[in-house]
């Protein structure tokens, strides 16, 4: 039982254990995570079933690597308590008696004599190490006195506190793999969906797709949302991306959209045969534009992903896929329609256009950016107890942090030795963090204490 | 002015003080070094414009593309350097660290750069952009401080050996230096990069933590961070091994800077 808690206590299984958690974590990085047994029979042949078997495949959930991160997570308790003992004994118990030999050990330490009696030099001290804002406990015997100043002693407990958070961010890491849920919903407009785990309804009111200028690059996908409580309380809100909707313990995150082609956004080139110049230029069906420099006015009446006609002339789409993209255009000047039909991305030499000029103009469909519908939305409901766990973590983390770099515990001993017509002062200061600071601070007590006036 | 004009004004002064500080490689004079500082601050200022134009122009943060944050991590190098000279007197790292500053800058500035102000997309939309990037690249710069010093106490310990009268700084000091930038260092990317990383991906994705490449690879970096403290502050490791664990522990920090974005894929496919 002794030698396994030295074990767990040991710095040294903290290193080997963080080397090859860090060598395993970049196997992981390398190894595409979670996909088919195909995929990785492909990629890495004969070793694919012992990846796979390892669990190399999902690294980061397998057994063996939490089994890691416990283990490690056990040896921070160990250790760390096992140290804890003895530094809370030193602050709430600490011994005020001070050799006079193992002060002068210390590589901030003095001697000297005061032409003062003792209980006067014990003031003075008092005063000097109140200012510098420590804290003073004594003992005193018969002709002798000991003082221990101290100041920032949580400092000391630092890296405790940093331990404490990080195993508090695992326990949240642990109750959310556990408890927590993600659902994904794909909303339709107006049509109420049973948040299944949760006893609520989501239903989507609205969804908006923003551009920025030019209309190319997406701006904000807006979905608003009502809940509705089975009593039928409705409560409404605007998700976007970056900005959720916590709703009873659920968080509702604008997560995907649908893709339309129908409003896909075209790349059309309006060649002119004469002079030989393509006049580029994006809209979506319904839109139209007039030409850079020149009086014609494109307008794109429909666009088809999957273009098909039937016996009847009747034209349709065969599938929501760019199987056979199609648009219908119409070219004109001042009214007067120059061109029009259908154009195909994949047979831009077999265009169904017709028009009084024809000849005089081509136009190409160049490229297609799916549309998003604007009826669906994929909306992401998240439920996780764990994340309070994982703040107040965080939160001890950095105050840890804190503490242990830039709050570092001082001690400054003091031993009185009373004689006739004048005090014996042993003195010393102990910190194990910025030495210059602490030098400097001892310097000028010592100089103030040696003041005779 | 434009902001080609002010970020070039910044890659002239950065090349003048590496060369001033160059020069105080082979003179050590007072005056060498307070020159090359005024000069790295004259470029820092400049590069400061630089950065505040393009965010006011752009309505977003200085790092939403590899241009923008290669350009901001540079400056956050340049600007952990002279606070750690000032405090500690080190001219000597300036030659050093200024090649790393310049060869930020020029790949921010290579054609491989796209540098066109681009729209933020949705899921960069988000005021902890400004406190997740900036506070982790700070930190990065920190690490970049520790990581020449580190350096240059492998050169210095290795003059020691061989008895030859140091030139620069003595080892004891680059060490401690180097552990000074670590503690600076670490807080700032455990915050920037974990903490805020963390509270960001939760608000965004609606987890806090979903093992993407990137996550990982700090992960890996604050582990070994992580050791070079726990070996030196429980066991007492100093030196020549320091220096070697924070010249890894700022490799990995580049390389979960950079080279995950391009050599593996996953949720963080902006930057």
């Amino acid at each position: 039982m002794k030698s396994l808690i030295r074990f767990l206590s040991s710095v040294k299984l903290a290193i080997t254990l963080i080397i090859i958690i860090v060598i395993v974590s970049i196997l992981g990085t390398l190894i595409p995570q979670g996909r088919s047994a195909a995929e990785y029979a492909d990629r890495y042949s004969s070793l694919a079933g012992w990846l796979m078997r390892l669990r190399f495949t999902d690294l980061y959930h397998s057994a063996w690597y939490i089994a890691l991160l416990s283990l490690l997570a056990l040896n921070t308790v160990v250790c760390t308590l096992t140290r804890l003992g003895p530094k809370l004994r030193k602050t709430f118990r600490p011994n005020l008696e001070a050799e006079a030999k193992a002060l002068l050990a210390l590589k901030d330490s003095a001697r000297f004599s005061k032409k003062l009696g003792l209980e006067d030099t014990a003031g003075r001290a008092r005063q000097a190490l109140a200012r510098r804002g420590f804290k003073i406990q004594e003992q005193a015997e018969t002709g002798r006195i000991n003082l221990l100043g101290r100041k920032r002693t949580l400092g000391r407990f630092g890296s405790d506190i940093v331990h404490l958070g990080l195993l508090v961010i695992l326990a949240g890491g642990i109750f959310s793999s556990l408890t927590g849920l993600r659902v994904f919903l794909t909303l339709e407009k107006g049509k109420p969906q049973q948040l299944q785990p949760a006893g609520f309804q989501v239903r989507l009111d609205k969804f908006e797709t923003e551009y920025y200028p030019g209309g190319r690059s997406v701006k904000a996908w807006k979905s608003t949302l009502t809940t509705i409580e089975a009593g039928g309380r409705e409560q409404s809100a605007v998700v976007e991306v970056n900005r959720p909707f916590s709703y009873k313990g659920f968080v509702l995150y604008q997560n995907s959209y649908v893709p339309q082609a129908k409003s896909s956004l075209l790349w059309l080139e309006v060649s002119d045969k004469a002079r030989n110049v393509g006049r580029p230029t994006t809209l979506r069906p319904g839109q139209s534009t007039r030409l850079a420099d020149t009086d014609l006015t494109l307008r794109l009446l429909r666009f088809e992903p999957d273009f098909v006609r039937d016996e009847g002339g009747l034209v349709s789409s065969r599938s929501e896929e760019l199987n056979n993209p199609a648009a219908q255009i119409e070219l004109s000047r001042g009214g007067e329609i120059l061109t029009s039909g259908w154009v195909f991305a994949r047979y831009p030499d077999y265009p169904l256009i017709h028009g009084n000029k024809a000849s005089d103009f081509t136009v190409a469909l160049r490229d297609i950016q799916p549309g998003i519908s604007s009826d669906f939305s994929v909306i992401e409901a998240a439920q996780d107890r764990g994340v309070p766990l994982i703040w107040v973590g965080c939160g001890l983390l950095m105050a840890g942090l804190f503490l242990a770099f830039y709050w570092p515990t001082r001690e400054v001993r003091l031993r009185l030795e009373g004689a006739p017509g004048k005090t014996e002062v042993f003195a010393a200061a102990i910190g194990s963090k910025s030495r210059e600071a602490l030098t400097s601070e001892f310097d000028s007590l010592r100089s103030e204490l040696r003041r005779e006036t | 002015m434009k902001e080609a004009t002010l970020f070039n004004g910044a890659l002239v002064l950065y090349a003048v003080a590496l060369i001033v500080y160059l020069v105080y490689q082979f003179q050590t004079r007072e005056k060498l070094a307070w020159a090359g500082w005024i000069i790295g601050l004259l470029g820092l200022l400049s590069h400061t414009a630089a950065l505040i134009h393009r965010t006011l122009v752009s309505g977003h943060a200085p790092f939403t593309n590899m241009y923008e944050s290669l350009s901001f991590l540079a400056w956050a190098c340049l600007a952990a350097f002279l606070i750690v000279d000032r405090v500690f007197k080190i001219p000597r790292a300036g030659f050093l660290f200024l090649i790393v500053v310049l060869a930020l800058m020029l790949l921010a500035n290579s054609p491989l750069m796209p540098k066109e102000i681009t729209p933020l997309v949705p899921a960069l939309q988000s005021y902890w952009l400004w406190l997740h990037v900036s506070i982790t690249l700070l930190g990065e710069a920190f690490f970049a401080v520790a990581f020449i010093t580190s350096l240059m106490y492998l050169a210095a310990a290795a003059r020691d050996k061989k008895g030859v009268k140091p030139g620069g700084p003595p080892s004891e000091k680059l060490d401690r230096i180097s552990y000074r930038c670590v503690a600076v260092g670490f807080p700032l990317f455990t915050l920037g990069g974990l903490v805020l990383g963390m509270v960001w991906a939760y608000k965004a994705w609606g987890t806090y933590w979903s093992w993407d490449p990137k996550e990982v690879w700090s992960l890996i970096t604050w582990f070994v961070f992580a050791l070079y403290l726990h070996t030196r502050l429980v066991m007492g490791w100093k030196g020549k091994r320091s220096a070697l664990i924070a010249i890894i522990g700022f490799l990995l920090a580049l390389f979960t800077y950079f080279g995950v974005n391009y050599l593996l894929a996953g949720l963080h496919s902006y930057a």
